[in-house]
């Protein structure tokens, strides 16, 4: 050690900083939905009933929707493990197929909703349902900032620069530390509401 | 650092099989939790099991998919401490889920705390007679 850099004190925590930021964004997104279960404890337990989510729900588009976000979960890992490797074809195919997938959930998601809207089922009809569409269309809202954020992951990796960038790589495992988080969301969403 | 002799040590390396065996572990759990369901269990039994599959699910995608298996130690210890501030939330308003209406009727409080009114309550609540 020399002078200099014993002048010099050492601040690096050692992780990255965009990894840092996104694990700290995904702190506050868990207090958030903490809150929200929270709330979906405390109106079931004080309600005087509480339907059983199948008898309410559908049930196979919901474990449909499930088995979607945990392949999607898969596609996205892989992109990072392709961009990893720094196989560009690999990382946009991966890509390109977590966002179809993303797609193929609202899709499912949206044709749950308009069935149930043609029934004049809406969050106004019980407790139930202004928790179940309360909790799945900000789960929802999560999927379109997910499907913007990978988009523009996919655009930039068509510009060469892009993968000359040494922070390429951290971008891409935050947005999957990100759509990860919003797939174990979804664990807990659909037992608690489609089958408890 | 991937084309590096330095990547094949990289404790994040990515690790694809790993990755399949999890995926085929979290669509098994996934079918076993809708199974469950089909049995019509009593809810308590019926909300312990199903949490408890949901549990594991999400274990498994933090652990290998967000990499947190092997992680610097420093993230969880941040994820603790947001938990342990979560729990804090939350057990507070837990605490009125096991209020139920009958809990906090007049009938109910008067029999569970005399000395602070009670049934007695509303006559002393009766304004004075004006002479």
């Amino acid at each position: 050690m020399n002078a200099t850099t014993a002048a010099v004190p050492q601040t690096s925590s050692g992780i990255s900083n965009a990894k840092l930021g996104v694990w700290l964004f995904l702190a506050s997104e868990i207090m958030l939905f903490s809150t929200l279960f929270t709330t979906y404890i405390v109106l079931r337990l004080s309600a005087t009933s509480w339907p059983w989510g199948w008898t309410a729900l559908n049930v196979p588009l919901g474990t449909l929707n499930t088995a979607i976000l945990i392949t999607s979960s898969v596609t996205i890992v892989m992109a990072y493990a392709r961009a990893y490797d720094r196989d560009v074809a690999g990382f946009r195919k991966w890509m390109a197929l977590t966002l179809a997938l993303s797609a193929c959930f609202l899709v499912v998601k949206a044709f749950e909703y308009g069935h149930e809207f043609s029934l004049g089922i809406g969050p106004s009809t019980s407790v139930f349902y202004a928790v179940y569409f309360t909790m799945t269309g900000l789960h929802g809202l999560h999927i379109v900032g997910g499907i913007i954020v990978n988009s523009g992951l996919l655009y930039m990796s068509y510009r060469k620069d892009c993968w000359e960038d040494p922070l390429f790589l951290g971008r891409v495992e935050g947005a999957g530390l990100y759509w990860h988080f919003v797939d174990i969301v979804w664990i807990f969403l659909f037992p608690a509401l489609y089958l408890l | 650092m991937s084309n590096t002799p330095d990547a094949a040590r990289d404790p994040h390396r990515p690790n694809v099989k790993l990755y399949m065996a999890v995926f085929g572990a979290l669509l098994c759990l996934t079918l076993l939790t809708v199974a469950v369901s089909k049995l019509h269990l009593p809810r308590p039994q019926a909300i312990a099991v199903g949490l408890l599959i949901a549990a594991v699910k999400a274990s498994l995608v933090a652990a290998i998919f967000m990499h947190l298996w092997g992680e610097d130690g420093r993230i969880p210890r941040i994820l603790a401490a947001v938990v342990f501030f979560a729990a804090m939330m939350i057990f507070p308003i837990l605490d009125g889920a096991f209020l139920v209406p009958s809990a906090t009727s007049r009938v109910a409080v008067a029999d569970q705390h005399p000395d602070e009114g009670g049934a007695a309550a509303p006559a002393a609540e009766k304004p004075a007679e004006v002479k």
